[in-house]
């Protein structure tokens, strides 16, 4: 296939091998030295850069989760005080949800899927920089703020009116609300540049019914982003506006209702966890086709499900406030949907175990990871289902149960997919095989640590011990099982521990990967290990939902796009055939300084509504330079 | 294009977008009804309820007649590049799914008076 040529225009199908690699590079490299790095748009630098930020968070939220466990071993320690125990679990709650587990999918998908749908980088490449750079900054934001002692201390969910002015007069409740509004406009970016990537630069002939499942599951996410965050967001804005203004939208005395924040917060909140946990089924869906050695079965089957899940789970949130005094019948209609949100993600688990049995598994340490997610996440399933219903949630209500099942959930349904993702892309990005002697210590240490940790939480709950409390009497006979689980969190902050060493170790003296080391069926295994910066010489054509294992010597590719100039294909959107060549932009400085100007906007308002008029004009100058014509050959069509 | 592929584009589109499309009107009609059907008719949420859960049902009837016209076949394909006939699938599934969810706001707005606040 070959796109007309207009005069004077190098194009790559006048160039060949080496030399169509070299041109290429040339024009698509990321300039070198730290201007160049604070440049960059590429969306493998910028996935990179994301992925590990992620993980730092991952690691200090991880610390004080163990710091938690530390204080609670025992009957009344006094390790941490009650205000930093406070602190502790808002951080610990606040850094897992909004700094790694959104951030860290995210990042895997800026990373792999231009990769997957054959481009050469993703749709808005300075959106996605302007992005990476307000979800480092917010969270560094968090995290010096906590540093400092004004970390906040009212729960992940920051109800009103523990948080209002009255009760919060410090600035902590203003720091996580802020937080709040850095994470989700980097995440809202990330999710408008996955759909705009998905649907309008896929390679020629990956019809919607060829797009693999991970890019399904992402494209699935981007939506639930783009609907659940403005909710959060309204909230956390409203709030500092309560705070700093005197507004009274949960004033109550004022004609205002606390209970607006609750269900502005979970219209998000509950959404949430499925942003978080799609992903995961995608990663699922790709490891497993991988190491099954075939393709998932009923492939419509889980994108209808992907799709009816995404929906169904902005049905729930009121599940969330079943104590609140809701109305019997309300709250009768929301247990129902409750469960019926747990059919697609049944359809989808019995597609994957219909894929294992029918296939020829090969049992590497990134099934190991799926096989684990499997069984913790039906766990929490289950435990899903019991609070679903009212009268079960009223009794186990904001005790130890209710934390049991929600990090059965999210560690099973995404933390354990993710780690088998690493190991399973990790030859990719970094051009060298983890170990897998080392994988399989950490996948027991991690499935061992986290079952010893989490499962005595439920009985803890059932018997009656409350969440959130910094420490308890000897009497309540609550010792035993806290010990077992401070155990357990030690084994399972272990596995972390030796994946890090691992990751470590094996980015110097990992076995060299090559192309396609798993030999899995999906286009980001059809480039280099770790690919150029061009991701593709020639953008693949494709003609079978798995490429790589139908055309497994030589992929057909298209030609005709600038060499000289960065250029990506745009397609259609059912059919993806070619429709126009569109200029992709170069590396630039303006999204780092509208981030800068925008973080300053952003902390001066929590201090001082003025933060508003004197906070624009740089934002404005900034944006101005961002898409000031600068003459270079992307501005020219 | 012809003009017959154009219909029959129109048509697989028509059946994955009439489910939220009827959605979209419900949800937003048992607000704005809400007022009315307190001092008129107690129904009326009722009734639009339950005319848009049949013109969700209509996406499906169109889809799945879509499926039955074209390539079935290509369902169990795992080549893929059926695009049409997936989409039409996908019209089979959101009709159902939002005349589900159409009919569970049907149900509240039997059940639940629109006088209440």
């Amino acid at each position: 296939m070959s796109i007309a040529a207009e005069p004077n225009d190098l194009r790559d199908d006048v160039l060949n091998g080496l030399q169509l690699s070299t041109q290429l590079e040339r024009v698509w490299r990321t300039p070198s030295g730290w201007m160049g790095a604070l440049m960059a748009v590429d969306h493998k630098v910028v996935g990179r850069r994301y992925i590990v930020t992620a993980f730092v968070f991952l690691l200090l939220g991880g610390i004080l989760a163990v710091l938690m466990r530390v204080q609670l071993a025992g009957p009344e320690k006094t390790f941490l005080s009650a205000d930093k125990y406070n602190q502790v679990f808002t951080m610990h709650g606040s850094t897992m949800m909004f700094l790694f587990a959104v951030p860290v999918m995210e990042a895997f998908a800026v990373y792999l899927v231009p990769l997957m749908v054959g481009t050469r980088n993703i749709a808005f490449p300075r959106l996605n920089a302007f992005s990476y750079w307000m979800f480092l900054f917010g969270g560094c934001f968090l995290w010096i703020s906590f540093l400092f002692n004004v970390g906040p201390d009212v729960g992940w969910f920051s109800y009103v009116p523990l948080s209002s002015l009255q009760f919060t007069p410090t600035k902590r409740a203003d720091v996580w609300a802020q937080m709040i509004t850095f994470t989700e406009v980097a995440a809202l970016a990330v999710a408008v540049e996955i759909v705009v990537t998905v649907f309008k630069l896929r390679a020629p002939g990956m019809t919607l019914d060829r797009i693999p499942l991970f890019v399904w599951a992402m494209l699935v996410t981007a939506f639930l982003v783009m609907f659940a965050m403005p909710s959060i967001m309204v909230a956390s804005t409203s709030l500092i506006l309560d705070r700093l203004v005197n507004t009274r939208f949960y004033d109550s005395s004022s004609g205002g209702h606390p209970l607006l924040w609750q269900h502005l917060f979970w219209f998000f909140g509950h959404p949430e966890v499925y942003i978080i946990f799609i992903p995961g089924t995608g990663m699922v869906s790709a490891i497993l086709a991988t190491f099954a050695r075939r393709p998932v079965i009923g492939y419509p089957v889980v994108i209808l499900s992907l799709i009816a899940t995404g929906f169904l789970s902005f049905g729930l949130w009121v599940h969330h406030m079943f104590v609140t005094g809701l109305p019997q019948l309300g709250a009768a209609l929301f247990t129902a949907s409750s469960m019926l949100i747990a059919v697609p993600s049944g359809l989808q688990i019995f597609c994957w175990l219909a894929t294992l049995w029918d296939g020829r598994p090969v049992y590497r340490t990134p099934l190991l990871f799926v096989i684990g997610f499997i069984v913790i996440f039906v766990l929490g399933g289950l435990s899903g289902v019991m609070v679903a219903s009212v009268p079960i949630d009223t009794q186990v209500h904001d005790t130890y149960f209710v934390v049991a099942h929600f990090h059965y959930v999210l560690i099973g349904g995404a933390v354990f997919p993710l780690i088998g993702a690493v190991y399973y892309w990790f030859p990719k990005i970094a051009g060298r095989m983890l170990s897998e002697r080392l994988g399989r210590w950490n996948f027991w240490l991690a499935f061992i640590g986290f079952n010893v940790a989490f499962f005595p939480m439920h009985i803890l709950g059932l018997i009656g011990m409350p969440r959130r409390v910094y420490t308890y009497t000897a009497d309540m006979d609550w010792a035993h099982l806290n010990l077992l689980s401070s155990g357990g969190a030690l084994i399972f902050a272990l596995s972390f521990a030796l994946l890090l060493v691992n990751v470590i170790y094996s980015l110097r003296k990992g076995e060299l990967a090559g192309d396609n080391p798993w030999d899995a069926s999906t286009l980001e295994w059809a480039t280099s290990s770790p690919p150029p910066p061009q991701n593709f010489d020639r953008i693949p054509v494709v003609k079978h939902r798995d490429p790589l294992w139908a055309d497994s010597e030589s992929l057909p590719v298209v030609a005709g796009l600038s060499a000289e100039r960065r250029e990506v294909l745009l397609t259609s959107l059912a059919e993806a055939e070619p429709q126009i060549r569109e200029a992709s932009p170069e590396p630039s400085i303006w999204p780092l300084l509208a981030a800068i100007a925008t973080t300053i906007f952003f902390i001066g308002s929590i201090f001082t509504p003025w933060a508003v008029l004197w906070g624009t004009p740089p934002m404005a100058v900034t944006l101005i330079g961002w898409f000031w014509p600068t003459g270079s050959k992307e501005d020219e069509e | 294009m012809t003009a017959a592929d154009r219909h029959s584009r129109l048509l697989y589109w028509a059946g994955v977008a009439l489910g939220p499309i009827a959605w979209g009107i419900n949800l937003q009609g048992v607000y704005v009804l809400a007022h009315f059907s307190c001092e008129q008719t107690r129904i009326s949420g009722a009734i639009m309820s339950a005319v848009l859960a049949i013109v969700a049902l209509a996406g499906t009837v169109i889809s799945a007649r879509a499926v039955q016209r074209g390539a079935g076949a290509e369902w169990t394909d795992a080549q893929g590049g059926g695009p049409r006939t997936f989409m039409a699938w996908l019209g089979v599934g959101s009709g159902v799914l939002f005349a589900l969810v159409i009919a569970n706001q049907f149900a509240a707005s039997l059940m639940i008076s629109p006088c209440l606040r």
